[in-house]
């Protein structure tokens, strides 16, 4: 489970990035944020995971031991441990291009196993077959010993789905996952990305609010930094103007 | 001014023209002379042919010095490519995040690259003697120069969203190294590393002349007791030496790349 609590950011000039921002999301969900550009959408992902500097919130994720940390507040140590179970997947894929795709699903788990083992003896073939299953999860072992380099943007993103499951998170955090790719490897992903969201909750920035109301089971839309929409995926035209403006005809295909 | 701009490329070629004709000028460069004393060359010429190649296997002071050149060469390179390799870890501020100190290193190199290397194998002459030691000596400064700049630009240029990535999962700053940097920089490491070992093949021949010893310095004797058939069949034996290296780095650096 994460909590959002009030998250405010202003800048220097006294814009007001992202005001009072509050939201809960549990196992189960999968939650679709969308909003127009420059709404927030991205700003209030990247304060989930503790990379902003807020003037004011709290951001609170269970941990293992079903206690409760807000990650603002918590110690370097107990947020590193944080970090090491939340997965991200981005728009870009952020791959080591010219690793195989097998050792980077490995390099999902190098924040939870120590320094030296992951330089001089490497992950145990215990450790491979659960990445080798993670790949299997998303339908890429048959490439398991292929450079990313040769993949498609559809295969990649899969691949960085598997590095995401392999690291074993509480919490998988989604920048535009699908942005980049084809209707037909968006709807893999998308369906991929509802399946997990029955292990952790799953919340992503999304561009597509047509793939949003099939495969989300809720959505969060973003105005002005503030929560403008949180509830059902299906939104009427009424509301999707309202949340997108002029931008409206650009993301309806 | 529109005059100016007009004829610009024409007002180019007379500036560099007339500089040309000035700097001959300055040099006292007479062409005549080529022509009129071209005796000399083509007696020189006939002094060398035909090479005396006999005495390659007359005498395996021969085939060892060029040993001892591809030694210098293969020790230089490698020594100067490791430790421009650390050094461009600190010099490429994308990876030391201390702006200071990966400055002062790049400062550092360039100060290194810029000292010819005739400069540092004379001084090295001195310091350790003429020979191999004073050769490979200077070739690992050298290519502490040239590979440090060529790692640090390769390093700055990577790719920095897979070891963002990494970093948001948890893994520490050596682990980023090894499992993000490493694999994105090795290809264009091994094949610089091949190229400056090409550029280091024929510097450590024309360092032998200076005294760092090898196939060089053998040469450089011939020519100095008026051997010229063994010379020519020195050089002959460079050339080939030097086209057999450039080949088989090229080769092995077109299968790398790939």
């Amino acid at each position: 489970m994460i909590k959002a609590v009030g998250i405010t950011k202003k800048i220097a000039t006294g814009k007001v990035l992202l005001n009072n921002i509050s939201f809960e999301v549990r196992k189960g969900e999968f939650v679709g944020i969308l909003g127009a550009s420059g709404a927030g959408k991205t700003l209030t992902l990247k304060s989930l995971i503790g990379l902003m500097d807020l003037n004011a919130g709290e951001v609170w994720i269970e941990q293992e031991n079903n206690q409760h940390v807000d990650i603002y507040k918590t110690k370097a140590t107990v947020l590193k441990k944080l970090r090491s179970k939340i997965a991200l997947i981005f728009q870009g894929y952020h791959l080591v291009q010219r690793a195989s795709v097998l050792e980077n699903v490995l390099m999902g788990r190098l924040g939870s196993i120590s320094t030296f083992r992951s330089l001089f003896i490497g992950f145990n073939t215990n450790e491979k077959s659960e990445a080798f299953k993670a790949l299997e999860r998303v339908n890429m072992h048959s490439f398991a010993n292929t450079k990313v380099s040769a993949l498609s943007g559809g295969e990649k993103q899969r691949v960085a789905i598997a590095r995401a499951l392999f690291q074993q998170p509480n919490l998988l955090l989604a920048d535009e996952p699908i942005s980049n790719l084809d209707p037909k490897n968006a709807k893999t992903i998308m369906v991929l990305l509802k399946e997990l969201s029955q292990l952790f909750p799953v919340i992503g920035v999304f561009h597509q609010p047509d793939l949003c109301a099939k495969y989300c089971s809720r959505i969060i839309a973003i105005k002005e930094g503030a929560v403008f929409y949180d509830g059902q995926p299906n939104l009427d035209e009424k509301t999707l103007e309202a949340i997108y403006g002029d931008e409206l005809s650009s993301i309806l295909s | 001014m529109t005059f100016l701009y007009k004829y610009k490329k024409w007002m180019i070629a007379l500036v560099v023209l007339f500089a040309m004709l000035l700097l001959t000028i300055f040099l006292k460069i007479d062409i005549s002379v080529l022509f009129a004393d071209l005796h000399y060359v083509t007696d020189l010429l006939n002094e060398m042919f035909p090479p005396n190649f006999s005495i390659i296997w007359e005498n395996n002071i021969v085939i060892s010095s060029i040993i001892q050149t591809i030694a210098m060469a293969y020790l230089g390179t490698l020594l100067g490519g490791i430790i421009a390799f650390v050094f461009s870890l600190i010099a490429s501020n994308n990876i030391f995040r201390n702006k200071w100190i990966s400055n002062v290193s790049k400062w550092l190199l360039s100060f290194i690259r810029v000292i010819p290397s005739l400069m540092i194998v004379l001084i090295f002459v001195v310091a350790v003697g003429p020979g191999a030691f004073a050769g490979v000596l200077t070739i690992i400064i050298s290519t502490i120069g040239t590979m440090g700049k060529l790692f640090t630009e390769s390093l700055e240029n990577l790719d920095p969203t897979s070891a963002n990535s990494l970093r948001a999962t948890g893994a520490n700053k050596l682990q980023i190294y090894k499992f993000a940097i490493w694999p994105e920089f090795q290809p264009s490491f091994i094949s610089n590393l091949l190229y400056c070992f090409d550029i280091n093949m024929r510097s450590a021949v024309g360092l032998g002349i200076f005294g760092g010893g090898g196939i060089g310095y053998k040469l450089y004797l011939a020519m100095r007791v008026l051997h010229y058939k063994d010379a020519l069949a020195l050089i002959t034996c460079i050339i080939i030496l030097l086209l057999v290296i450039e080949n088989i780095s090229n080769f092995i650096r077109s299968q790398i790349l790939r």
